[in-house]
C-alpha cells in the first residue's frame, strides 16, 4: 500500500511539478496512469520472468505491445482497450478467477497488490496509452543455427592447431581431458581405414613404426591422399550420400549397363581434388559450364542416380514427372545443402522456412530432362569435331550462303568439284502404267515425279511400266524425295520418314511381247544406307532385308542399280520396274522418280537430280541456287564422311534433354523433352489439385541469395540447372560449406559434428562444436579453396584425431556419447570396407580401376524386365572377383544378402550415414558365407606359401588381419585348431573377430 | 509406459549406432521380448502374424464383393473416356463376373465358386470391404501396401514389428518371407526391406523349396575344411580371442553384442533345420494343405511352414502369392475366367487349412492371418474379358486373435470402382494391425532425415470395427 501510494504521490507531483514549470503534458490532465513511469515496472516485476523477453509461455509476453494486447498461444485477447472488466489480464492478476491466477501460486515473481490491480485497470479503461517508443518489437527471431551467416570465430587459442584449440576448450568446460595419441600401428591402421578403405600390409606398419622422421606421419597421410585408392573409398561415401545404384529399383528393376561413368567419374574427381564449387557445378551442369570438357559429361550422372519408375512413366505420366523429379530435388538438396525440402511437397515445411512455393521451384529446375542414356562424344577434339560437322550440315540444311562460301570451306567444295568427272545424262522414265498390290494411290506430277498416297498400307509393291528412249540400257537409277506431305518430309511414308525398299526387279517387253525378259543387276550404289539395311541388300533376293535411309530423313536420296551387262533395247522395248516394299509397319517410298542412262557404269556416281544439272551447267554460267546447291552436296559428303571417321559415342547413364530410355535390355528408344515441363504447385501434394505454375528457383531461406532465378530464355533448361548449380555453389550460401566439411568430419570420427549430416533443419541435430563447424566451412571456403584433400589433411593432423580410442570411466560418466570427443571413436568395418580388408588381408585384392561393374551374381530371365539375380552361386575365384568393392554392380531393388547383412544401404533412399547391427543371421553370413571362407582359405594357402612352419604361417595370418603377432596364448590356440581342423579355420576365425572387424 | 521416455533412449540409440559409438546397452542391440523397444501401449490381442499376400491385385468382384449392377449393365461403354493414371490400357465395356456367388456361414458372407473352401470359414474373419490405395501401378501398389508409401526405401510392417517388439525366440529369424518359388514379388526384396531401420529388422527370405532354405546357416560343402563338425571348436576360440578383445577395449557393447550374435547363431543352426523341415509333419496334415497336388504344392509348403515357424516362435511371416510379370499372378488383364481360376486354386485349400491347424494348435489365440493384395481391379473389361488395375476398391480380410469374427467393414460403390463406405487406407489397415499388437502408430515412430518416420505417415486411424 505504501508503495503504491508513494508512487501515486510521485505521479501527481510530477505532474504538478511539471504543470508549475510551464510544461504541458498532456497524459497528466486526464491523469490516467503513466505506462513507463507505473505500469511497466509492475510488469517487469511480477510479469517478465514468464512473460517477457526471454521466456513467452504461451507465447505471451508482457514487452511486446502487439502481443500484450492481442494475446498469446490461446486465441483471446489479453487486454480490451478502454475495458478493463473484460481484459482477460485484469481477470488473472486480480485472482477472481481461482483456477487462473497470475504469477501462479508458488511463483517467485510477487502477486499484484490490489492498488496495482487498480492501477492497471485505470490505465486500460483510459486506453491504454503505451508510447511507441516502448511498444517493443518481435525480435527478429534469430535463424536457426545453420541458416546463420557464416563467419569466421576466432580461433581459442592462437598457438595450436585450430581443431584441437575448439576441441580442448569444450573439453576444459565439461571438466573433460582429452585421451594419449593412439599408437603407431593403431593410427596407421585407422588412416588407411579412413582414407583409402583398404588395410595395410604389415610390412608398412613395420616401416612405420620404426621411421624416426619427425614427419613419417604426414608421409603417410601425403602417401595415402596421392594414392588413387582414396578417389576409390571417398566416391563410396559420395554415392550413398545421393543413393547411386546400377538399377533402376520398383517393379522394372532394370540394369543400368552405363551408370558406372559417373562412379568413374567421381573417384576421379576425388582423386584430382576438384574444388568443391566446381564438382557442384560439374554434376548439375557440366554441359552449360564446360561445354568443351566433354570428358567430364558423365558428371551428369549425378542427374540419374536415383530410382526410376518404369511402370508408372509408362501407365502414370503425370505422377511420374512429379515423383520422379521429387526424386531429383531430394537428393539435390539433402547431398548438398543438408536441407529437407521434400517435406514441403505438400504443404509448407513444418519445421524449416521453406514455403511449398520453393520446393515447386525446385521440381521446375528438373522439368526438362528425363533419366535414360545420354550418348556423348568423349574425346574433346572429337567432341569438337563432331559439333563442327553437325553445325555444317545444319547450315547445308539451312542453305545458309554464308557458311556454304565461307573461304573455310571453299576448299572442301573445290577439293569435291575437282574429283567429279563428267556428270552422266540420265533419261527420265516416262511411266505408262503405275500399280500398287495393297492399296497405295500413286500419283505423277510433272517431272515424272511419284508421290504416294491415301491409306498407308503395311507392306506395298509399286510396279512402274515406262518407255525410254535409248538403244543401250547400262543403268537405272531410283531418286526417293523428300516432300512436305510426308512424315518428317520423307522421303518415306513411316512414322519416321524411314522407307525399306526389299528388292527391286526389272523386266524388258519388246513390242508385241507378253513376256518380259527379267534382268539381273550387277551391283548397287547409294548416297545413303541406313545401318544394316545397306542398298546391297535390294538385290539379295531375300524379301527380308532391304535397303533404308534412317536416319538421314527429311532429305533426297539416290540408288544406282548397273545392269550385270549392257542390253541393247529394240524400239518400242519397255520396261517394267518392280520396287518391293516388304518389310511391313508402312515402311513405303513415298515420293520417287526413275530415270536410266545408256553412258559407261564405270563413270556412274550418284548425285542428286539437281546436282546434276547444276554440273551440267557451265561453271561461270551456274546462278546462285546452283551454287548453293553445289557447295551444298559436297560440304555434306565431306562432313558425312567426316563424322564416319570419328570414335564411337561413349554412354553414362544421367538425365538429359535426349535420352535412350532405359526400358528393356538393350536399351529402347530416343526421347526429347523439347522444352521444360509445366511445374504447378500442388495443393496437398494432389496431382489432381494443380495450382499456381512455378518458375525455377530455389529456397527463399538466405536472405542474400534471390531464390527465384531471372533467366534470359526460361525454355533453355540447362541455364535452370546451372541457375541451381550456382546458387548451391555461391560463397553465401552457409549450407552448402557447413554441408560439406560436416560430412567430412563424420566419416573422420564416426559422427558428424552435427550428427545428421543430411539434415539441418529444426529436426536435425544440433551442433556439438558450433564454433567449430563454422571455423572449419570458413577455412573451407577461402583459405582452402574447396580442396577437400586441404580439409583431410587438418583434420587427420589434428591431435583430436589422433587420440587413442581408450575408454576412460570417469569421461564416460561425464560424456557417455563421447560428444566432446575426449576420445577417437571405434569404427566397426563398413561391409565394403570387410570385403576390401579381406581380399586385401588374403592377397586377392585386384587393384584394376574403372570400367562395367562387376556382378557378383548369377544374372538369370525374370518373369518380366527385372532379371533373377542368384548371389549364391558366384564363384569367388573367378576373374575380376577381387576387384574392389566400389566396382561391384548394386541392384537397388536386389541386394546382395552379404553387403546387406553388414548393413550395406537400401539405396532406395538417400544414405547419408551407415548403420550398425548385430545379428545372429549376420554371424552366420560372416561365419558361413563363400566369400568369407574362399579367403579364409586363401588366406591360409598365402601364409603356406609365405612360410614353412604353422608357427610362423600363423604368426603371418595373425600379422595381416591383426597388424599384430599373436600372444603365446593366441599362438597355442591357433595352432591347435590349425591341427585339427586346418589352417583356413584359423584363419576363418580370424576374419570373424572382433580385433579385424573394428578399427580403433 | 511412457513412451516419452522409451522414445528418446530409442532414437539416441539409432544415432548412436549411426555414429558408430559404443555406449549402448546391449539389451538394445538384441531386441528379445525382454528388451523390446515398445512397451505395449495396450495390451496386446495378438503376438504373430502372417501375411498372405496376392501379388498382381486380386480382383474384389469376382472373388468377395459381388456387385449384380455389373450383371445388369454388362457391355455397356459406362466407364471414363479418358485413361486414368496408372491404367495400363484404354477402358473397355462394363463386365459382369463370370463365377457364381453365394452366401456362406451364419454371416451370410458373399464368396464366388473360386474360394470354396475358404467360404467355410467366413464366420471366422473379418472383411474390409472398401479398402483403397492411392495408385494404380504395381511397384507403388507393393510399397504402399507393405510400408505406407508410394516410395522405396521405407521399412515395411515386418520390419516395423521386428524393430518395435523385438523378437520372441532366439532360434529362429524374427520376420520371415517364404516368396513364390517362381520368384520375386513387384519391387523384389523392396517389400521386406528394413529400409532406415538397422539391417537386423529385414525379412529373412527362405526358399522353401531349396534343400538350404536358410542362406548360410552352413557352410557349403565346397569348403571341405569347413564341415559342420568343426562349428563348435572354432566358435569356441573365436569366443574366447573375442571375450579378451572386449576386456581390453571396455565400455563398449557393439563388442559383447557381436560376441553374442555368435552364441545365438549357434542356436539358430541347431533350431532352423527341424523348424524348415515340413516332411516332420504328419502325411495326413501335409495333404490338408495340398502337399501332395501340384496345384496347391508350392503355396501349401510354405503355409505349412509359416505354422511351424509362428509355432516356434516366428514374429511376422510373409507368404506370397505369385511372382511379379505377367502371368502366374493375380494380375488377370487379359483374362478374367481362365486366369483368376487357378490362382485361385493354388491358394484356396492350403490357406483353408492354415486356418484350420492354426485353430487346432490354439495358435488362433496369439496369431493374426491377414490376406493381402495391391490394389484392386476395374469393373471395366480390358482387352475384352480381363481386368485393369483400381486402386479405388479392393478387399482385405483379417482372421485370428483380436478381430470381430463375421463382420464386413465398408461398402464399395454399386460398380466396385470405387469404396463409398467406411473407407479403409493402407493407412488404416497398418493402424489397427499395430493396434492389435498393442501398439499406437503414431507412437511408433524413428527420425530420419528430419522427419519422425512412422508406418502410417501422417495417417492412420484404427477401424474398431473390426476388432474384437
Amino acid at each position: 500500500m505504501c508503495f503504491y501510494c508513494l508512487k501515486h504521490v510521485t505521479r501527481h507531483s510530477l505532474g504538478v511539478l511539471l504543470t508549475l514549470l510551464g510544461v504541458w503534458v498532456p497524459h497528466m490532465v486526464n491523469a490516467a496512469p503513466d505506462f513507463a513511469l507505473e505500469i511497466r515496472p509492475i510488469l517487469e516485476r511480477s510479469c517478465f520472468s514468464c512473460h517477457g523477453p526471454e521466456k513467452q509461455k504461451n507465447g505471451y509476453r508482457l514487452d511486446v505491445r502487439d502481443v500484450a494486447i492481442k494475446g498469446g498461444d490461446s486465441g483471446n485477447p489479453a487486454i480490451i482497450p478502454h475495458n478493463a472488466g473484460s481484459s482477460r489480464l485484469i481477470r488473472f492478476v486480480s485472482g477472481v478467477d481461482e483456477e487462473m491466477v497470475m504469477p501462479p501460486k508458488g511463483s517467485k515473481s510477487p502477486r499484484l497488490s490490489e492498488g496495482e490491480v487498480r492501477l492497471l485497470k485505470e490505465w486500460i479503461d483510459a486506453g491504454p496509452a503505451w508510447p511507441d517508443a516502448l511498444a517493443g518489437k518481435l525480435n527478429a527471431a534469430r535463424p536457426h543455427w545453420s541458416l546463420q551467416p557464416l563467419i569466421r570465430p576466432t580461433l581459442p587459442r592462437l598457438a595450436m592447431h585450430p581443431i584441437d584449440g575448439f576441441i580442448l576448450e569444450q573439453l576444459a568446460k565439461n571438466n573433460l581431458t582429452p585421451a594419449p595419441v593412439a599408437d603407431r600401428r593403431t593410427l596407421i591402421r585407422r588412416i588407411y581405414h579412413d582414407l583409402i578403405g583398404l588395410t595395410p600390409t604389415p610390412e608398412e606398419v613395420t616401416a612405420f613404426i620404426g621411421d624416426r622422421d619427425p614427419k613419417a606421419y604426414d608421409k603417410v597421410v601425403e602417401r595415402l591422399l596421392n594414392s588413387p585408392r582414396y578417389g576409390e573409398r571417398w566416391a563410396r561415401h559420395w554415392l550413398d550420400t545421393i543413393h547411386f545404384a546400377d538399377s533402376h529399383g520398383y517393379e522394372h528393376d532394370i540394369g543400368r549397363d552405363h551408370a558406372w561413368r559417373f562412379r568413374d567419374y567421381v573417384i576421379n574427381a576425388f582423386n584430382n581434388d576438384i574444388p568443391w564449387p566446381r564438382f557442384i557445378r560439374e554434376q548439375l551442369a557440366v554441359d552449360v559450364f564446360y561445354p568443351e570438357e566433354t570428358t567430364l559429361t558423365p558428371a551428369l550422372g549425378f542427374l540419374g542416380a536415383g530410382t526410376f519408375d518404369l511402370s508408372t512413366y509408362s501407365t502414370g505420366p503425370v505422377t511420374f514427372d512429379y515423383l520422379d523429379r521429387d526424386d531429383m530435388v531430394t537428393q539435390t538438396m539433402s547431398a548438398f545443402v543438408s536441407t529437407t525440402a521434400n517435406c514441403a511437397r505438400c504443404h509448407d515445411h513444418k519445421f524449416d522456412p521453406i514455403p511449398q512455393e520453393d520446393y515447386y521451384a525446385l521440381q521446375a529446375v528438373f522439368a526438362g530432362i528425363l533419366k535414360g542414356d545420354l550418348y556423348y562424344m568423349e574425346d574433346p577434339a572429337s567432341a569438337r569435331d563432331y559439333r563442327r560437322w553437325k553445325s555444317l550440315i545444319a547450315s547445308v540444311e539451312k542453305s545458309d550462303a554464308t557458311v556454304l562460301h565461307s573461304a573455310a570451306n571453299k576448299p572442301l567444295v573445290d577439293g569435291w568439284l575437282a574429283k567429279q568427272g563428267k556428270p552422266i545424262k540420265w533419261q527420265p522414265l516416262e511411266a505408262g502404267t503405275f500399280l500398287t498390290s495393297e492399296g497405295s494411290i500413286l500419283k505423277r506430277s510433272t517431272n515424272n515425279v511419284f508421290l504416294a498416297e491415301g491409306k498407308r498400307p503395311d507392306k506395298d509393291t509399286y510396279t512402274v511400266t515406262a518407255r525410254v528412249a535409248l538403244t543401250n540400257l547400262t543403268a537405272l537409277r531410283l531418286d526417293v524425295l523428300a516432300n512436305d506431305t510426308l512424315p518428317m518430309r520423307g522421303p518415306g511414308r513411316n512414322d519416321n520418314g524411314n522407307f525399306h525398299l526389299s528388292e527391286i526387279e526389272l523386266r524388258i517387253f519388246e513390242t508385241g511381247g507378253s513376256h518380259g525378259k527379267e534382268v539381273k543387276f550387277r551391283r548397287a550404289s547409294a548416297d545413303f544406307n541406313q545401318t544394316d539395311w545397306g542398298i546391297e541388300r535390294a538385290l539379295d533376293g531375300d524379301s527380308k532385308t532391304a535397303w533404308g535411309i534412317f536416319p538421314a530423313v527429311g532429305q533426297s536420296h539416290q540408288a544406282v542399280f548397273e545392269l550385270q551387262e549392257p542390253i541393247a533395247l529394240k524400239a518400242n522395248s519397255s520396261l517394267a520396274i518392280t520396287l518391293k516394299q516388304l518389310h511391313g509397319g508402312g515402311h513405303l517410298i513415298g515420293a520417287f522418280a526413275l530415270s536410266a542412262t545408256s553412258e559407261d557404269p564405270a563413270n556412274v556416281v550418284i548425285r542428286p537430280k539437281e546436282v546434276e544439272e547444276a554440273l551440267l551447267t557451265p561453271t561461270a554460267d551456274r546462278n546462285e541456287t546452283q551454287r548453293i546447291t553445289i557447295a551444298g552436296h559436297a560440304l555434306r559428303i565431306a562432313a558425312n564422311h567426316a563424322l564416319d571417321r570419328l570414335p564411337e559415342k561413349s554412354v553414362v547413364y544421367a538425365a538429359a534433354t535426349t535420352v535412350n530410355l532405359v526400358d528393356s535390355n538393350p536399351p529402347g528408344p530416343v526421347k526429347t523433352i523439347t522444352e521444360p515441363k509445366i511445374v504447378n504447385l500442388l495443393h496437398r501434394g494432389d496431382f489432381d489439385k494443380p495450382r499456381a505454375v512455378v518458375g525455377p528457383g530455389a529456397l527463399s531461406l538466405i536472405p542474400d541469395l534471390p531464390s527465384r532465378f531471372a533467366l534470359p530464355n526460361s525454355k533453355d533448361e540447362g541455364n535452370r540447372r546451372a541457375a541451381l548449380a550456382d546458387w548451391l555453389a555461391n560463397p553465401q550460401n552457409m549450407l552448402t560449406w557447413r554441408s560439406i566439411v560436416n560430412r567430412v568430419w563424420h566419416y573422420h570420427f564416426g559422427r558428424g559434428l552435427c550428427d545428421t549430416p543430411s539434415d539441418f533443419g529444426k529436426m536435425g541435430g544440433v551442433p556439438s562444436h558450433p564454433e567449430l563447424l563454422d571455423w572449419l566451412a570458413v577455412w573451407f571456403r577461402d583459405d582452402a579453396k574447396g580442396s577437400l584433400k586441404e580439409l583431410h589433411r587438418l583434420i587427420v593432423s589434428s591431435g583430436t584425431y589422433q587420440q587413442s580410442t581408450g575408454h576412460r570411466k570417469e569421461a564416460a560418466a561425464i560424456d557417455g556419447e563421447n560428444r566432446y570427443l575426449w576420445r577417437q571413436n571405434r569404427h566397426r568395418l563398413d561391409a565394403d570396407s570387410y570385403r576390401d580388408f579381406t581380399m586385401a588381408t588374403s592377397g586377392e585384392l585386384d587393384l584394376k580401376m574403372g570400367g562395367p561393374p562387376v556382378k557378383h551374381f548369377k544374372q538369370g530371365p525374370g518373369p518380366q524386365l527385372t532379371p533373377a539375380l542368384d548371389y549364391t552361386v558366384y564363384d569367388w575365384s573367378q576373374p575380376g572377383s577381387g576387384r574392389r568393392s566400389i566396382y561391384r554392380c548394386v541392384w537397388r531393388g536386389i541386394a546382395d544378402p552379404f553387403m546387406e547383412t553388414l548393413d550395406f544401404p537400401d539405396l532406395g533412399l538417400l544414405s547419408p550415414t551407415r548403420g550398425f547391427s548385430a545379428s545372429s543371421l549376420q554371424a552366420l553370413t560372416l561365419y558361413n558365407n563363400d566369400f568369407v571362407l574362399h579367403h579364409s582359405s586363401r588366406l591360409a594357402d598365402r601364409t603356406k606359401r609365405e612360410f614353412e612352419n604353422l608357427e610362423d604361417q600363423i604368426n603371418r595370418a595373425t600379422q595381416l588381419t591383426w597388424l599384430r603377432n599373436p600372444t603365446a596364448k593366441e599362438r597355442r590356440d591357433l595352432v591347435k585348431i590349425s591341427r585339427s581342423h586346418g589352417l583356413a579355420t584359423a584363419c576363418r576365425v580370424l576374419l570373424n573377430s572382433n580385433e579385424f572387424l573394428f578399427v580403433e | 509406459m511412457n513412451q516419452n521416455i522409451i522414445h528418446p533412449t530409442r532414437r539416441q540409440f539409432l544415432e548412436t549406432i549411426g555414429g558408430g559409438f559404443g555406449g549402448v546397452a546391449l539389451s538394445q542391440l538384441f531386441l528379445r521380448d525382454s528388451s523390446a523397444l515398445v512397451t505395449p501401449h495396450h495390451p496386446a490381442k495378438v503376438k504373430k502374424i502372417i501375411q498372405l499376400f496376392m501379388t498382381g491385385g486380386a480382383s474384389p468382384m469376382d472373388i468377395f464383393d459381388p456387385k449384380p449392377e455389373l450383371d445388369r449393365l454388362h457391355g455397356q461403354m459406362l466407364g471414363p473416356k479418358e485413361k486414368p493414371e496408372g491404367f495400363t490400357g484404354p477402358v473397355g465395356a462394363i463386365m459382369k463376373s463370370p463365377f457364381p456367388f453365394a452366401q456362406h456361414g451364419q454371416s451370410g458372407k458373399w464368396v464366388s465358386s473360386v474360394f470354396p473352401e475358404q467360404a467355410k470359414h467366413v464366420d471366422e474373419m473379418a472383411f474390409l470391404m472398401a479398402m483403397t490405395t492411392k495408385t494404380n501401378v504395381h511397384g507403388p501398389g507393393a510399397y504402399m501396401m507393405n510400408s505406407g508409401f508410394l516410395l522405396p526405401g521405407f521399412p515395411c510392417m515386418g520390419a516395423w514389428v521386428s524393430y518395435a517388439l523385438g523378437n520372441l525366440t532366439d532360434n529362429l529369424p524374427t520376420f520371415v518371407v517364404l516368396p513364390d518359388s517362381k520368384g520375386l514379388p513387384y519391387n523384389q526384396r523392396g517389400c521386406f526391406t528394413s529400409g532406415f531401420l538397422p539391417a537386423l529388422h529385414q525379412g529373412t527370405v527362405i526358399n522353401a523349396a531349396s534343400p538350404r532354405p536358410v542362406p548360410d546357416l552352413f557352410a557349403s560343402d565346397k569348403f571341405a575344411f569347413a564341415k559342420r563338425d568343426g562349428d563348435p571348436a572354432g566358435l569356441a576360440l573365436l569366443r574366447r580371442l573375442n571375450q579378451s578383445h572386449a576386456e581390453q577395449h571396455r565400455g563398449d557393447s557393439r563388442l559383447e553384442a557381436r560376441i553374442a550374435s555368435y552364441e545365438l547363431a549357434a542356436k539358430m543352426q541347431l533350431s532352423a533345420p527341424e523348424a524348415f523341415d515340413v516332411m516332420r509333419e504328419p502325411e495326413s496334415l501335409r495333404k490338408s494343405y495340398g502337399l501332395e497336388n501340384k496345384v496347391t504344392e508350392d503355396f501349401g509348403r510354405r503355409c505349412l511352414l509359416a505354422t511351424r515357424l509362428v509355432e516356434r516362435g516366428v514374429r511376422f511371416v510373409q507368404v506370397w502369392s505369385g511372382p511379379q510379370g505377367a502371368t502366374g499372378n493375380w494380375d488377370n488383364h487379359a483374362n478374367i475366367l481362365t486366369e483368376l481360376p487357378p490362382m485361385a486354386a493354388s491358394v484356396d485349400q492350403p490357406i483353408a487349412a492354415l486356418l484350420s491347424d492354426l485353430k487346432s494348435r490354439g495358435l488362433d489365440k496369439e496369431t493374426l492371418v491377414i490376406w493381402t493384395t495391391e490394389f484392386g481391379r476395374t469393373p471395366f473389361a480390358q482387352n475384352g474379358v480381363g481386368r485393369d488395375h483400381n486402386g479405388g476398391s479392393f478387399v482385405t480380410w483379417l482372421w485370428g486373435a483380436g478381430i470381430k469374427a463375421g463382420v464386413a467393414h465398408g461398402r464399395s460403390d454399386d460398380w466396385g470402382y470405387h469404396a463409398v463406405e467406411n473407407k479403409t487406407s493402407c493407412h488404416d489397415f497398418h493402424a489397427t494391425i499395430l493396434h492389435l499388437l498393442g501398439i499406437d502408430h503414431e507412437k511408433l515412430t524413428v527420425r530420419q532425415n528430419g522427419i519422425d518416420r512412422r508406418l502410417t505417415d501422417v495417417h492412420g486411424e484404427v477401424v474398431r470395427e473390426v476388432l474384437a
